[in-house]
């Protein structure tokens, strides 16, 4: 059988997911190892290889579920969603939304939470580093316009939020770890993701930090941000908490409602 | 002399910026490296001292939907920032209706996927301008309704293209296995002039229908049989820069760079035999 290229290419993409094989191998030459089996190279290295790139970013969750349990779930993703681009750091997005609809992972309930801190630390790991807003690049701006600055987070930076210890569920995780008693429904957690200069952390922050920098995050002015922090948590202490996070480098620019114009 | 390379890998990365090992160049895989994460800073201070390769596996040159401009266009901004003295694709597909397989998916060798790659080949060369390295594919299957041979359709998409040729011994010998061909009749359907380096790598013996299937798994030394058709390769075309590349189960560094000196020794073998041909003749 003879296929144009494009067609060609339709059918075997069908075949690697569908495996609707007959007509596929009508066109490719068997001998002694048969045309379908052939093609099975295929087919085992296309799932293989990206349930390992997805083993590779989502590291924490294939150690608490184990090899096997997390391969046949991989698969399962990849089925779905295979990768839009040839880039693997930056494909399963959405695995952590497959994880949390994934029936034979419902005993696990904190098993989303720590794929969403997977794929954060991910991100933040691969994100460029660049200069970053310093405090004297606040003190230009007159007191009077503070309140009306939106600040742009650095690349990388994101909150991952869960009702779960995640951090010491992660922490646990990690190669080296001792055993540690964790009690499930005791300590949510705000954790806010950080590139550092030659990898990612997470640090935990408060209640109140965690809807400030959310409402910055969703582009609020400071005075928005403040609210927000406060209203999650009276004892929220703005001139502590972002002096900590202009410390940590958390902003690249600051623009005034009324203008865009970044400095 | 030293001219064999070695595969950049991201668990060795921090051990070659201390130690700077002896090595002809540095090949990096450039979908490893678009994300401007601070990996790609240190690779930049390495372009000082070492010779680098940007290698692509992703960009599809045998898509009939034609290549990911987005893609490529990340390509060529790696491309321009390293200025790596090789760039290097596959004769394969791995993208088609906008999914991308992460597989070098084999083309049927037709005039009309000729058209193709030839199409994509110079879209990229275009667009990064300069000549690109297309190099041979590992096979397990072959099509009914090819028309070419293989060496006969590499030859032909780099007269039309100017493209030089990657010639991947172990791919020679894993596909000469896997689709019972002749490595040294194989190697004879190429002109040496097209050739502009050599990559070299282990490949595992797999099952299938209960007969051995070679894989370009890339996860372990270079075999015997492999060295032997290098060496053969040497006689034929002439020592080219060399790279060593390990991808699976990735070894210290020391075997990598033991790796790299076996093949530099094997280069330096044939062209000892070479100048006893001459003094004898």
């Amino acid at each position: 059988m003879t296929f144009a290229l494009r067609n060609l290419q339709a059918a075997f993409a069908a075949h690697i997911m569908e495996d609707n094989s007959e007509r596929l191998a009508d066109a490719v030459v068997g001998d002694s190892i048969a045309a379908i089996a052939r093609l099975r190279v295929h087919r085992h290295h296309v799932f293989h290889s990206l349930a390992t790139a997805l083993a590779s970013t989502f590291a924490t969750v294939r150690t608490l579920v184990g090899e096997d349990f997390f391969r046949t779930m991989a698969r399962a993703y990849v089925a779905r969603a295979l990768p839009a681009q040839p880039v693997l750091t930056e494909y399963g997005m959405d695995f952590p939304a497959f994880v949390a609809a994934y029936a034979p992972a419902q005993g696990l309930p904190y098993l989303t939470d720590i794929a969403r801190l997977d794929w954060a630390l991910n991100l933040a790991f691969q994100a460029p580093r660049g200069a970053v807003l310093g405090v004297a690049d606040l003190q230009v701006i007159p007191v009077e316009q503070l309140p009306a600055q939106r600040l742009v987070l650095a690349p990388g930076h994101a909150l991952v939020c869960s009702p779960y210890p995640i951090d010491r569920i992660w922490a646990a995780a990690q190669p080296g770890a001792g055993a540690e008693a964790l009690d499930l429904e005791s300590d949510p957690a705000q954790l806010l993701v950080v590139p550092r200069m030659d990898d990612a952390a997470f640090i935990a922050v408060e209640a109140g930090e965690a809807a400030f920098l959310a409402a910055l995050a969703d582009g609020e002015t400071l005075e928005t941000a403040a609210g927000r922090g406060l209203g999650a948590d009276a004892g929220f202490d703005l001139s502590a908490s972002f002096a900590r996070f202009l410390s940590l480098g958390l902003f690249v620019a600051l623009h005034q409602e009324s203008d865009a114009e970044k400095i | 002399m030293v001219v064999a390379g070695i595969g950049l890998r991201a668990p060795h990365l921090a051990e070659i910026e201390r130690t700077r090992p002896a090595t002809a160049f540095l090949e990096l895989h450039a979908e490893n490296y678009l994300g401007g994460s601070p990996a790609l800073e240190k690779i930049e201070r390495l372009r000082r001292d070492y010779v680098l390769s940007v290698h692509a596996v992703g960009l599809s040159l045998g898509s009939a939907d034609g290549m990911d401009e987005a893609h490529l266009g990340r390509i060529a901004a790696l491309v321009e920032r390293l200025e790596p003295a090789y760039v290097s694709e596959h004769l394969a597909w791995s993208v088609t209706g906008g999914r991308y397989f992460n597989d070098l998916l084999p083309l049927p060798y037709t005039e009309e996927a000729l058209d193709v790659v030839a199409t994509n080949v110079q879209r990229l060369q275009d667009t990064l301008r300069r000549p690109i390295a297309v190099e041979n594919p590992s096979c397990y299957l072959a099509f009914t309704h090819s028309t070419l041979s293989e060496p006969d359709f590499l030859d032909a998409m780099a007269r039309r293209t100017g493209c030089g040729l990657l010639l991947d011994v172990n791919n020679v010998a894993v596909t000469a296995h896997n689709l019972r061909l002749d490595p040294a009749a194989w190697l004879s359907g190429l002109r040496p002039e097209a050739i502009v380096q050599y990559h070299l790598a282990g490949h595992a013996v797999n099952d299938a229908d209960g007969q051995p299937i070679l894989i370009d798994d890339h996860g372990s030394r270079v075999n015997d049989a492999v060295w032997g058709l290098f060496a053969e390769t040497l006689r034929r075309f002439g020592s080219r820069p060399t790279l060593l590349e390990w991808d699976t189960d990735i070894p210290d560094l020391a075997v990598l760079l033991d790796e790299a000196a076996r093949a530099d020794a094997v280069i330096a073998d044939v062209a000892r035999e070479a100048d006893d041909d001459v003094r004898a003749a």
